[in-house]
């Protein structure tokens, strides 16, 4: 006889905990608890079945394993949170009692905890780190333009625009800025780093609203975080670079708002060089690259080299972040994450803006547009009241652009050989790879649409940058669907046409001309189309309009037996098909035709709305 | 001698208490312990030659006289020695000389030689008043009394002569003692002698100290005033005990403390301690962490990275394509949804130049929303099939290639109620139906004219054509495919509600003697004499010739509704109230080899083709639904199954359709009948 099982003692009982238990295990507040969580990269998880995990009850709550609160319980900064316990009743106790120097003595000894060893263990190689920079990027180019107040230290805020400067700084150093989008949210930017794709968003330069229902604790939590991960990533970045971290800041051109320019790269010394090259022999090879390739070097091999660095993704799922789904792991076979395509190593030109000296005019955005200027190697200068510092004046006549952003150009500011821009040129030039014409962009022309460069447009269907392709079934299949868009596009001509020469309640529909339809089904009879005009008389429409319908009705009399037919057919097929699935496969069937029909009908959606504007502009 | 005792003992001591004279051996309890005097017998001696007690004292002088002699001169003592021994006793007048000494001996003749011999009187050992040594006139030893409790005396005395019991009076005795003896409250027995003693004043001075819980030493005083020996006026010290000068060591500072003190300055000093613990060593804020050898631990599967935030498409741009704004209408319903259903967070707007952007007021809630998710939302690993749907769908052969099958209504007879019962004549060319008006009507297949008409009380349930001879029952009832037998069914008849009817012979008989569930229907197989019996939820298989049952199918349906046998008797095809139809292989067990459930209601009929490898299934959502069955003579083989198409034309009339199919014998036909009253002849 085996061992008598007890119930609750093995299984999903024993695998997973409670978020009221396990906090109660570690003996923490929940605040302390969040905190530990948001540090570690805790996160709860989804039993297969709640009841079973928790003791037969279906109460809401959140799960983790208990595994992972078992290693939370050895975690050093659970003791410094215990230690910041003890230290604040002390501190309270001392100030309590007026006993000042016992209280500033305390105070000398605040226990505080290191992030280190919790970015290491999180991220284990660089590379980790650096995908999982992104959330970090937005906070913090959130927070270095937050006001301070009493809750938000200005020190905090000032390291929070140091980082971001920081990052700029190197993305502009190393030409990594790919993508920009302008969108209504705020500014979104995509650099390749370390063959990986970064993206961040950046908000416009507008004092934030700060809502009321924002747990500040929480996202101050996270920006620790993130200050201490972007820190370590920007030391590494930098010394890849073969730069000194961090780079010293020119305190007078701070003060003069230069910006990113108050900050001085200075390259590490020769004896540095040597140590890092004992140390980090492998990377060496591609610092050497990569400074040969911002010196301009025209190199013959630089595309082979360039292709060589492997694009180190392996298919990394991206979703709706509140819609858990597939994840790339070790354990899953590497099928099974095959879905997102591979970062393509395109051909990027990073010298797009190097022949142009750009001014920036006051209205426009000098951070976001120096940023992008500067990465695709443009000399840029920038009008005396957005910071000190610009190497050209206004009247400096190697400046190629100005980028203006306003009704007409100034009077006084015309001169031969400049052009000048609104700032979506920028960003188109940079999305299409290309410097695009500037006649459309001129001052007072309707600008071109501005489109995502995430978005990317394929023959048949459109494939978004998260890899949920999207593509046409079968031929046949298409055929029809094309059949039956036609037809309603036919129906819509009419009716988007004819309001100009007639008022709509007048207009006759085809139901309504049952002798037309007869006409049309047989359009040899030449009685039918008699009677077709009798009827046509006795409800006053003109030869012209006579003409179209009956235009109309003859191609959808053609079209439509056969669409309908095939349509029939084809539902018919799938009747007979559906008939001997399983319960379970048609059920999965029908929700994948579901879905596929959604996505399929948000597309026609568009391209009725694009026909129907294209019909008004013509 | 008594006497002389009795004048002994006070002086020897007051407090011993007084025995009772009339005993001998309590005289000499009150005497003192003689001093041993290790010359005694030179005493007696001397004694002897003094007769005087007297003289006891000069001869202790002269003891200690000697004493001194010995010190002094020890020929002198030994001269007095030899002249004490050489010189003869006095033997004039030995008995009155001894009279007067009460310790001499008597000259008594002796009883055995008859010589005179001297026996010396008892010695009184004087013993204290140690209990140990208390002459107890009764020597048994320590032993229980009770064992002489039947004996006549007590014990033995020192001689071994029995101790009497003493006379006891009787209770009335005693009673009387009590009353005239005031004393006799004070007196106790003595259980080893067995008398009554009379307590002395002292002894019941001392039961009375004891009774109290007092001292009972009667001179003890508790209360004695305290003697100050060493305190009081004038006996304090004036004088320090010792006389020693204060050490400089209490007038002059540590040198060893001043030491340990100095080494600690210095510490100071070389800032080696610091007021609060050793400072952290200053380590730059952020260093080279990760190296180039750094692998991801293996030992522990990676956490599961969150997915990253969706990328902006063309709606998201400051100045979107024109399609991508949304119409009034849209605004109204994204408004109008949740903010939990909405597809995207932000209505698409369009700005003419950048300068015109607003700032977006949601940005801290979305980062917000963000970070919760990263620490609150499950994280669920969940595989996303990317598959084309229509490979689910399995492949089947086309229509074309199973023809013929019909596909398209022909004729239709028509009656005034819903049509229950269809049945073709044995060479196709009849048809009969039957309504439940009680009408039943005759029929020319081909060009649908009514040849012959009847009406009945009751509705028809059911009509079957004799597959024999040219006739046909009206009843729910099942043929022999040798038209020479029926059974009929009535279905809550119990035991009796089957019955197999000879028709040649006009016999009945009923081959169940009992029942299980209520039968609802019943089927030859169509060569070996076995008989199918459907009950509500099974099917049993019954061997008519050896009268045994052959199996139970269990189609694990709620309610048979239809039954079908295939031609060659091999296959079964149930059908069910609930929707379902199940494929019997009979070979294969008891269990359906497939269940389909297609049908949108409840399955009424359904018959397998007798020539042709087709079956169809009739429902009350108004179809017809037709199927190709390719049974294999390879038993290895499965059956193949391929649904071929829908026949619509019967309405659904209170919520009952197509109430049952049969098939043409020769031909590729078949007619249904329905709830719209209408029978329809299918042709292909």
């Amino acid at each position: 006889m085996g061992k008598i099982q007890r119930k609750g003692k093995t299984g999903a009982s024993k695998t997973y905990i409670t978020r009221t238990h396990a906090v109660r295990k570690l003996q923490l507040s929940l605040g302390d608890f969040r905190r530990l969580c948001i540090l570690k990269g805790l996160y709860p998880v989804e039993p297969p079945s709640r009841k079973k995990a928790n003791k037969g009850s279906t109460a809401p709550t959140t799960f983790y394993y208990t595994k992972d609160i078992a290693y939370l319980a050895h975690e050093p900064v659970l003791s410094k949170l215990r230690q910041h316990k003890a230290f604040a009743k002390k501190l309270a106790r001392a100030i309590g009692r007026s006993e000042w120097a016992d209280a500033k003595s305390l105070e000398q000894r605040e226990p505080k905890y290191k992030l280190d060893h919790i970015i290491k263990e999180r991220y284990p190689t660089f590379i980790d780190a650096v995908r999982d920079i992104d959330d970090a990027l937005c906070l913090v180019h959130l927070f270095s333009t937050l006001p301070s107040n009493d809750k938000l230290d200005p020190k905090l805020i000032a390291h929070c625009a140091r980082l971001s400067a920081e990052w700029q700084l190197y993305v502009m150093r190393a030409h990594a800025l790919r993508k920009v989008f302008l969108s209504i949210k705020g500014v979104y930017f995509q650099a390749e780093v370390m063959g990986q794709p970064v993206t961040w968003l950046v908000p416009y330069m507008f004092t934030q609203q700060v809502p009321a229902d924002v747990d500040f604790r929480v996202m101050l939590t996270f920006l620790e975080l993130y200050q201490t991960l972007l820190g370590f990533v920007l030391f590494k970045l930098y010394s890849t670079l073969n730069l000194v971290y961090p780079p010293p800041l020119d305190e007078a051109k701070d003060e003069l708002a230069a910006g990113v320019g108050a900050y001085v790269l200075k390259e590490a010394g020769e004896l540095d060089l040597g140590k890092e090259q004992v140390a980090e022999g492998v990377e060496k090879v591609r610092e050497g690259d990569v400074r040969r390739a911002l010196e301009g070097i025209p190199i013959p091999t630089e595309a082979e080299e360039i292709e060589e660095v492997p694009p180190q993704t392996e298919g990394e799922a991206k979703d709706e972040p509140d819609e858990p789904k597939e994840l790339p792991s070790k354990l899953a076979p590497a099928e099974d994450s095959a879905p997102e395509p591979a970062p393509t190593p395109e051909r990027v030109n990073t010298s797009l803006f190097s022949p142009f000296v750009i001014y920036i005019s006051r209205e426009v955005t000098r951070p976001v547009f120096e940023f992008v200027l500067r990465s695709f190697g443009a000399r840029v200068g920038w009008a005396p009241s957005l910071g000190s510092g610009s190497p050209y004046s206004l009247e400096d006549p190697r400046i190629t652009h100005v980028l203006l952003d306003r009704p007409q150009v100034p009077l006084g500011w015309v001169r031969e050989g400049r052009r000048y821009v609104q700032p979506q040129w920028v960003v188109d030039c940079v999305n299409s790879g290309r410097v695009v014409p500037e006649g459309a962009y001129a001052m007072g022309e309707v600008l071109p649409p501005h489109l995502s460069p995430f978005v990317q447009e394929v023959p048949g269907g459109v494939v978004d940058a998260e890899g949920g392709e999207e593509e046409m079934d079968d031929d046949d299949e298409e055929e029809a669907a094309e059949d039956i868009e036609d037809a309603e596009a036919d129906e819509e001509e009419p009716e988007e046409a004819s309001p100009t020469a007639k008022p709509k309640s007048t207009k006759p529909k085809l139901a309504d001309l049952p002798a037309l339809l007869a006409s049309a089904s047989d359009p040899s009879d030449p009685s039918l189309l008699r009677a077709a005009e009798l009827e046509a008389e006795s409800l006053s429409l003109s030869h012209a309009e006579f003409q179209a319908l009956l235009k109309q009705a003859i191609k959808r009399a053609n079209a439509s037996p056969r669409a309908q037919l095939k349509k029939q057919d084809a539902e018919a097929e799938e009747e007979r098909g559906k008939m001997l699935m399983s319960r379970k496969k048609r059920q999965l069937y029908e929700k994948m035709k579901f879905g596929n029909e959604r996505k399929r009908e948000g597309e026609r959606k568009l391209q009725r709305k694009r026909e129907a504007l294209r019909r008004e502009g013509k | 001698m008594a006497a002389a005792a009795a004048v002994r003992v006070p002086a020897v001591n007051g407090t011993k208490r007084k025995e009772s004279e009339g005993t001998e051996s309590s005289d000499g309890e009150g005497e003192p312990f003689p001093e041993l005097d290790p010359r005694s017998d030179t005493v007696d001696e001397e004694d002897e030659e003094d007769n005087d007690p007297e003289d006891e004292s000069d001869e202790e002088e002269e003891d200690s006289e000697e004493d001194e002699d010995d010190e002094q001169d020890p020929d002198a003592r030994l001269d007095r020695l030899i002249a004490k021994y050489s010189e003869k006793p006095d033997e004039s007048d030995p008995t009155e000389h001894r009279a007067a000494d009460p310790r001499a001996p008597k000259i008594v003749q002796s009883d055995i030689t008859g010589f005179p011999k001297k026996v010396y009187p008892d010695i009184d050992p004087v013993y204290d008043s140690d209990s140990s040594t208390e002459e107890d006139p009764n020597r048994i030893g320590n032993v229980p009394l009770e064992w002489y409790d039947d004996l006549p005396h007590i014990g033995y005395d020192i001689y071994g002569k029995r101790v009497l019991r003493p006379a006891k009076g009787d209770e009335l005795d005693k009673f009387l003692a009590t009353v005239e003896d005031p004393t006799s409250w004070s007196t106790a027995v003595d259980k080893r002698t067995g008398a009554q003693v009379q307590l002395s004043p002292e002894e019941l001075d001392i039961i009375g100290r004891l009774a109290r819980a007092e001292n009972p030493d009667a001179e003890y005083d508790p209360y004695e005033p305290m003697v100050e020996w060493f305190t009081g006026p004038g006996k304090e010290r004036s004088m320090p005990l010792s006389g020693r000068p204060e050490p400089k060591g209490r007038f002059v500072p540590s040198k060893w403390e001043h030491k340990k003190v100095m080494k600690i300055v210095r510490a100071i000093r070389q800032g080696k301690i610091t007021p609060h613990g050793p400072a952290a060593p200053q380590q730059p804020q952020f260093y080279a962490l990760w190296n180039t050898g750094d692998e991801a631990n293996d030992a522990h599967p990676p956490p599961l990275v969150a997915p990253k935030v969706r990328l902006p498409t063309h709606s998201e741009s400051y100045n979107p394509p024109k399609e991508y704004l949304p119409t009034d209408g849209e605004k109204k319903e994204w408004e109008a949804q949740d903010p939990s259903e909405r597809e995207e967070d932000y209505l698409p707007r369009s700005h003419d130049t950048l300068r015109q952007v607003p700032g977006y007021d949601q940005f801290i809630s979305e980062r917000y929303s963000r970070q919760l998710d990263l620490y609150l939302a499950p994280r669920v690993r969940r595989v996303k099939l990317n598959i084309d749907p229509e490979s689910l769908v399995p492949h089947l052969p086309s229509v074309n290639e199973l023809r013929p099958f019909p596909i398209a209504q022909n004729v239709v007879f028509p009656h005034q109620a819903r049509v229950r019962a269809v049945s073709w004549s044995m060479d196709g060319t009849w048809l009969v139906t039957g309504d439940e008006a009680g009408t039943v009507r005759c029929w020319e297949a081909e060009v649908g004219k009514c040849v012959w008409e009847a009406g009945f009380e009751g509705p028809v349930g059911a009509v079957e054509w004799c597959p024999k001879y040219d006739f046909f029952l009206i009843a729910h009832l099942a043929w022999h495919n040798k038209g020479d037998y029926f059974a009929s069914v009535a279905p809550d008849a119990g035991a009796g509600s089957v019955y197999i009817h000879q028709v040649t012979r006009h016999s009945s008989q009923s081959p169940f003697n009992r029942m299980k569930g209520s039968v609802q229907l019943v089927s030859f197989h169509p060569r070996l004499p076995h008989f199918f019996v459907a009950t509500q939820r099974y099917v049993r298989q019954y061997d008519l010739a050896n009268q045994r049952l052959v199996r139970t199918l269990h189609p694990g349906l709620r309610w048979i509704s239809s039954l079908s046998l295939h031609p060659s008797g091999q296959h079964l095809l149930v059908g069910s109230y609930d929707r379902k139809l199940a494929w019997f292989d009979l070979e294969m067990g008891t269990r359906p080899f497939k269940v389909l459930r297609y049908h949108s209601r409840a399955i009424r009929g359904l018959a397998f083709s007798p020539h042709y490898p087709l079956f169809a299934t009739a429902s009350d959502d108004g179809t017809l639904q037709l199927f190709h069955a390719t049974v294999y003579a390879d038993l290895m083989q499965d059956p193949r199954i391929v649904p071929l198409k829908i026949l619509r034309g019967h309405e659904v009339r209170e919520g009952l359709g197509v109430l049952g199919v049969r098939w043409h014998p020769r031909f590729c036909w078949c007619v249904s009948v329905g709830a719209d009253g209408n029978a329809v002849l299918w042709a292909n």
